[in-house]
């Protein structure tokens, strides 16, 4: 391989840690909080990819997306707050078990809603940043070098927001003692619906920047849920930091994976194997939390 | 389970190809042979979700590795029957044993995590077996997976349907067996309360990964059969999202009870039927609908499930309550009765001093917590016989030297000795196993077992037989517990859910478990905290009682001045780790160091409330 190759798959191991890191940036802040595994986080991510596709195609090239991009957010998070309220807040505090099989259930109603409303058949919508970069040889598509910039603003927006605003102060202070911020005077129920909204907003932030560059079908739930619990498991679910490094070491495998024949067919069981070997090492994951 | 229920099930599953084939004659629309197929498919997946259920429901594990070993059952008659031409009962009959070698290695690895992480680590785990059977194409197929033509014996699908019938049949009575039997029993246990169960002597992780094999053998034998009526084998029988099916059926059924799933696997393959023919998204929604229904409306978790049945059918036999009732009134006042007994014994005994010999030996024992020093250099003995008490302000080290000596924290240095036997550092269910009892500060026993099988439990984990897979659990001992449950002032109580008695009485069945284990010594951990005034005294009386009648040895740590004095031959005093100085509770009393540091602060704090 060339150093012109590797700085090739590095870039797509880069923007596939992008998306991955928004997806999981959400899952992981929304355990931090709640101590819920969202098993819907998925189906969040697939309905914003679809409202994507449909609106911004609709509004036509080009900036459409854009405008898609704001409604998918803004549908995403909304969701994401009838479903705390509705479903969460009746199994905040009860068992694991309770808590992933009521999201689960709301992952199977998303997926049959979604594929009524919008079809089996698999949606695209073109990159409203088109062109590529030609570098040493090779290309490389401007909107891939946009999605890591999106993705480095992004986790510095989360960052900022977790220790630079009064509501990240409460965020942290309910991850670590729920009751006593009660007590203080904080509404948590409030909270708790914000954190959860903030979550499913960044799942449709991920869903939404991942469509122009990946076809939107009804399976792409699924698919992400179980690479951004494998970045949540490898980084330490609860934190932002975790997400982040997961993220990486996911994209990047998958990246150099794919593109070294050896290795083409096993590239997802690397994942896998990584995701295994660290929570035998680091049972909590790189920077977990302990459960609560 | 009720026998008749069984034989109706029996007769439906046995008479379901003579009416399969009625309904043709009448509804020429309806193709028995389809009807045949749909009932085998029910079959098999009753025994994939039964043995789902028996790590679910039986020890509250959340596994996504189970679709994985079904389908390694289902690669496994696939690949013996298509790559090494044997016949295809030859694979049927390996099946099993591939998904449980497959099972156990996987499980010892997804041990490595516990709850949420255990489930996560099993996720990984099946995403891993699916890429492989995914992405080997030389051995498995491929995407493609294989496909098999069943030979003659077996491709008549009224045989095939008898043939399923009995194996799934065959695997729901063994399974059932090892339900009710010891080895079940300790199973429960776990699921109750893990605390509960490493400390009356049982082995957590091994019983766990034991399940979590057994449940995946029978996974492979589902897998198997599945082959057998679908003829072919494909790797998305071992993605993640597989394990829905088991769960959604055994939720549909019922996760407290044996052949609740077998019930949900007729329904689901039903429900699948008549939805998915013209609405195929659809049945996505109605089982969410289904799953989040059950998940709202049961309160506690999924374990509670049964008891909401047993609640409704207690609705039904409210009359027969109702005459039950003057027996606890005659319970009461056979209570008052050994209380004044026990009163009565120790006013003998108290005067008696036991030399004895030296049963727990601490040497040097220390503890940190960063830079914390919960328990520093103490050495303490307790004679065979003694109540020796242990007090000192809150944070001194008392509960951490506990859990010290039990097993639930491994010291910094030092040793521990008990019997002669060197325990330093052991896990809590080997040093329960020699004869080291333990009562909680926060009542530990298994609330939704009847009091009596709390007993049981705790004799059938002692006497070894909890590895039985074997035998009726029920059967055994039962006799001796409601003996003991008599003996501790609770017999009229022995068949109420333990959960349901009052703080005092549960405390007395946390005493009696360490009983039923044949502890020589008890720890109690501030025995009385949260008691009124009559309930100390009660429990108390009945602590000094059980003490001289069963020659038990009692260390115990307690803040009620009054208890301590009243109870304890010897007084160990506590400040910041340390031991301050020991003797009886007179020298204590008058000690003026420990006026100075226990009994000062003791008074600001009266003082400051």
């Amino acid at each position: 391989m060339t150093p012109g190759q590797v700085l090739l798959f590095a870039v797509g191991g880069l923007a596939n840690a992008a998306y991955l890191f928004i997806v999981a940036a959400g899952l992981s802040l929304v355990f931090g909080a709640l101590r819920v595994i969202n098993m819907a986080h998925g189906s969040l991510y697939m309905i914003a990819a679809f409202v994507t596709v449909v609106i911004g195609n609709q509004l036509g090239a080009g900036l459409g997306f854009w405008g898609g991009m704001l409604v998918a957010v803004a549908v995403a998070g909304a969701i994401g707050g009838v479903v705390e309220v509705l479903v969460l807040r009746r199994v905040y505090g009860r068992e694991h078990l309770v808590q992933l099989l009521g999201t689960y259930a709301v992952s199977l109603i998303i997926a049959g809603a979604v594929r009524i409303v919008f079809g089996a058949n698999y949606r695209t919508i073109v990159s409203p940043i088109p062109g590529h970069i030609d570098l040493g040889g090779y290309s490389y598509a401007s909107y891939s070098l946009f999605m890591i910039a999106a993705a480095i603003a992004i986790g510095g927006g989360v960052w900022a927001m977790l220790y630079r605003t009064n509501l990240g102060r409460n965020i942290r202070a309910a991850v670590a003692d729920p009751d006593l911020l009660n007590a203080t005077g904080v509404n948590v129920t409030r909270l708790y619906t914000t954190v959860f909204v903030i979550g499913a907003a960044l799942a449709g932030l991920g869903g939404s920047i991942v469509a122009p560059s990946q076809a939107v079908g009804s399976s792409i739930d699924t698919d992400v849920l179980v690479l951004a619990f494998a970045i949540s498991v490898i980084g330490g679910l609860g934190s932002i930091v975790g997400s982040a490094v997961g993220a990486l070491i996911v994209g990047m495998v998958i990246s150099f994976g794919l593109v070294i024949p050896a290795t083409n067919p096993f590239a997802l069981a690397f994942v896998f194997i990584i995701m295994t070997a660290v929570l035998i090492v680091r049972p909590r994951g790189l920077f977990g939390l302990p459960e609560s | 389970m009720r026998w008749g229920a069984v034989l109706v099930l029996f007769l439906f599953a046995a008479l379901i190809p003579p009416l399969a084939g009625l309904n043709e004659n009448l509804n020429p629309d309806a193709s028995s042979r389809f009807q045949i197929f749909l009932a085998t498919s029910a079959l098999v997946l009753a025994l994939w979700a039964i043995s789902y259920n028996l790590m679910l429901g039986y020890t509250g594990m959340v596994s996504f590795a189970h679709a994985a070993y079904y389908g390694v059952g289902a690669y496994t008659v696939a690949l013996i029957f298509k790559r090494y031409h044997l016949p295809i009962l030859v694979g049927l009959a390996a099946a099993p044993f591939a998904a449980a070698a497959v099972g156990v290695v996987t499980g010892l690895v997804a041990q490595r995590a516990v709850r949420l992480y255990f489930s996560l680590l099993t996720l990984a785990i099946s995403q891993l077996l699916f890429s492989l059977a995914f992405t080997w194409y030389d051995f498995t197929g491929g995407d493609n997976g294989i496909s098999v033509t069943v030979p003659d014996q077996l491709s008549d699908y009224t045989t095939l349907y008898y043939f399923t019938a009995a194996v799934v049949g065959v695997c729901l009575l063994l399974m059932f067996l090892l339900v009710r039997s010891p080895f079940g029993a300790a199973l429960l246990s776990i699921r109750e309360n893990r605390q509960r169960a490493a400390a009356i002597g049982i082995n957590v992780k091994v019983y766990e990964l034991a399940i979590y094999t057994i449940a995946s053998l029978f996974a492979g034998v589902a897998g198997g059969l599945f082959m057998l009526y679908q003829q072919q084998a494909y790797p998305e029988m071992l993605y993640w999202t597989a394990n829905a099916q088991p769960v959604v059926v055994s939720l549909l059924g019922g996760t407290g009870t044996f052949l609740g799933p077998a019930v949900g696997a007729f329904i689901y393959v039903v429900l699948d039927n008549a939805v998915s023919k013209q609405f195929p998204y659809q049945f996505d929604i109605i089982l969410g609908a289904i799953v989040l229904g059950v998940v709202l409306a049961v309160p506690g978790g999924i374990s509670d499930a049964p008891t909401v049945f047993l609640r409704l059918r207690e609705r039904f036999h409210r009359g027969e309550k109702a005459e039950a009732a003057p027996a606890e009134s005659a319970g009461e006042a056979i209570r008052m009765f050994d209380v004044r007994k026990a009163l009565a014994t120790d006013a003998i005994q108290a005067e008696e001093v036991h030399p004895g010999q030296t049963l727990l030996q601490i040497e040097h024992l220390s503890r940190r917590f960063g830079g914390l020093r919960a328990v520093e250099d103490v050495s303490l003995e307790v004679k065979q016989g003694d109540r020796h008490a242990i007090i000192g302000p809150n944070g001194a080290g008392k509960s951490t030297l506990f859990n010290l000596i039990t097993g639930q924290l491994k010291p910094t240095s030092g040793a521990v000795k008990f019997d002669g036997r060197d325990i330093t550092g052991k896990p809590p269910h080997v040093i329960a196993r020699t004869g080291i009892g333990r009562a909680f500060q926060i009542t530990t026993i298994f609330p939704k077992l009847t009091v009596r099988q709390n007993l049981q439990f705790a004799m059938l984990a002692h006497a070894g037989y909890t590895v039985r897979p074997f035998g009726l659990a029920s059967r055994i001992f039962s006799a001796e517990a409601q003996e003991l449950a008599e003996a501790v002032g609770l017999g009229a109580w022995a068949e109420l859910p333990a959960g349901q008695l009052s703080h005092g009485d549960q405390r007395a069945i946390e005493i009696a478990i360490s009983l039923a284990l044949g502890s020589k010594l008890v720890l109690l951990d501030e025995p009385t905290a949260g008691m009124s005034a009559y309930e100390t005294d009660k429990a108390m009386e009945l602590v000094r009682r059980l003490a001289t009648e069963r020659h038990l040895t009692l260390l115990f740590c307690e803040h009620d001045m009054s208890v301590v004095f009243s109870t304890a031959r010897t007084v160990t005093v506590m400040h910041q780790g340390r031991v301050l100085t020991e003797g009886t509770p007179e020298q204590i009393r008058h000690d003026p160091d420990v006026q100075k540091v226990y009994l000062g602060e003791l008074e600001q704090e009266e003082l400051g409330a």
